[in-house]
């Protein structure tokens, strides 16, 4: 059994997780459709140590996790409000992402 | 039988399964539910202190959601603990601490609960901004599993360590059981060790069945409410 730490709840069982996907950085809402379909559509697929969206579904909760997928090891988890400080306006199409944005990690 | 459990508006999701096990039904939120079955009343006390289930679907719950969730039911007089820890309120009800956004609260063991008949009441979408009522009579079904057998037994259905020494009385595990996600919750009845189980009500058939099998080896049975109320009736 592989173990998966859930900021919520601890260590559980993996199978309690759906993977969500690569976390990736908006780009400014003005941008090309061509990039638009980039982040909506293309993953890196990076062997080394990636940062995906992961989610346990007993409680509906949204975490990312720091996996290494050449050693396949889970090396941190974290609440998502981490990365994502504030809602997207998507009422202001000029102004940039900021929000949406990934700060570096620590 | 005392009552037709199909006569009431609202039906309760294990009827069938509670009245071929000859179950006398009262009526309570408007759902029959299944007081006692054909054994009598000692030996289904007898029964929930060694290992036993019964459905408490039709007790009152309800709950709360969204960023400001758990300030605005503080500010209404709800006392909520840490993340996956059960507080109990002065009416009887309990209130869970699902997450930093949530809280889930369980009436008591008659059906009622004073403090979710305030807070529906008092609650708004214009006077409580960014709390949501989280409606669950219909969505979750309820069950209690009592006795000295009874972590032993969910070990075999359960991943997270649900023994009392790993376990306190009032914790929340939110998990998968028998492949459905649930919400376990400690939950002792006078001096016997209970868990209180919330899952998806379209699954209740289902975990009941799942449970009753997996309790056989411990000579597990249902039992109904008048054996849980009777256990938390004794001094602890």
């Amino acid at each position: 059994m592989k173990i998966l730490t859930c900021p919520l709840n601890g260590p559980r069982n993996i199978s309690e997780f759906v993977w969500g996907g690569e976390v990736k950085i908006h780009p400014p809402l003005d941008c090309t459709d061509e990039e638009w379909a980039a982040y909506a559509a293309l993953e890196n697929n990076t062997a080394g140590v990636v940062r995906e969206w992961w989610y346990h579904v007993p409680t509906a909760y949204w975490i990312i996790a720091e996996r290494d997928t050449v050693k396949d090891v889970i090396l941190r988890t974290y609440p998502a409000r981490e990365l994502f400080k504030d809602r997207v306006d998507y009422d202001a199409p000029a102004a940039p992402a900021a929000g949406d944005t990934p700060r570096e990690t620590p | 039988m005392s009552l037709d459990p199909a006569s009431l508006p609202r039906r309760a999701f294990l009827y069938r399964e509670l009245q071929a096990l000859g179950a006398t039904f009262a009526p309570v939120n408007g759902m029959a539910a299944a007081i006692s079955l054909r054994d009598g009343a000692e030996a289904e006390q007898a029964q929930a202190r060694s290992m036993a289930i019964a459905d408490l679907t039709p007790l009152r719950r309800g709950g709360y959601k969204g960023w400001t969730a758990l300030d605005w039911l503080r500010g209404q007089g709800v006392a909520i603990g840490e993340n996956n820890t059960t507080v109990d309120q002065p009416d009887g009800s309990r209130v869970a601490r699902l997450a930093d956004s949530e809280a889930l609260i369980l009436g008591d063991l008659e059906g009622g609960s004073a403090l979710l008949d305030r807070v529906e009441g008092t609650w708004s979408l214009e006077s409580a901004e960014g709390a949501y009522p989280v409606p669950r009579p219909e969505t979750n079904a309820w069950c209690a599993i009592t006795g000295q057998h009874a972590a032993t037994m969910l070990a075999k259905m359960c991943g997270v360590d649900l023994r009392p020494k790993a376990f306190a009385n009032g914790a929340v595990a939110q998990t998968s059981v028998a492949r459905m996600s649930a919400i376990v919750i400690r939950r002792d009845l006078g001096r016997t060790l209970a868990y209180d189980m919330i899952a998806d009500s379209a699954a209740a058939a289902y975990l009941w069945r799942c449970l009753i099998d997996a309790m056989g080896e411990f000579d597990g049975a249902p039992v109904g409410l008048a054996a849980v109320r009777a256990l938390a009736a004794e001094a602890a």
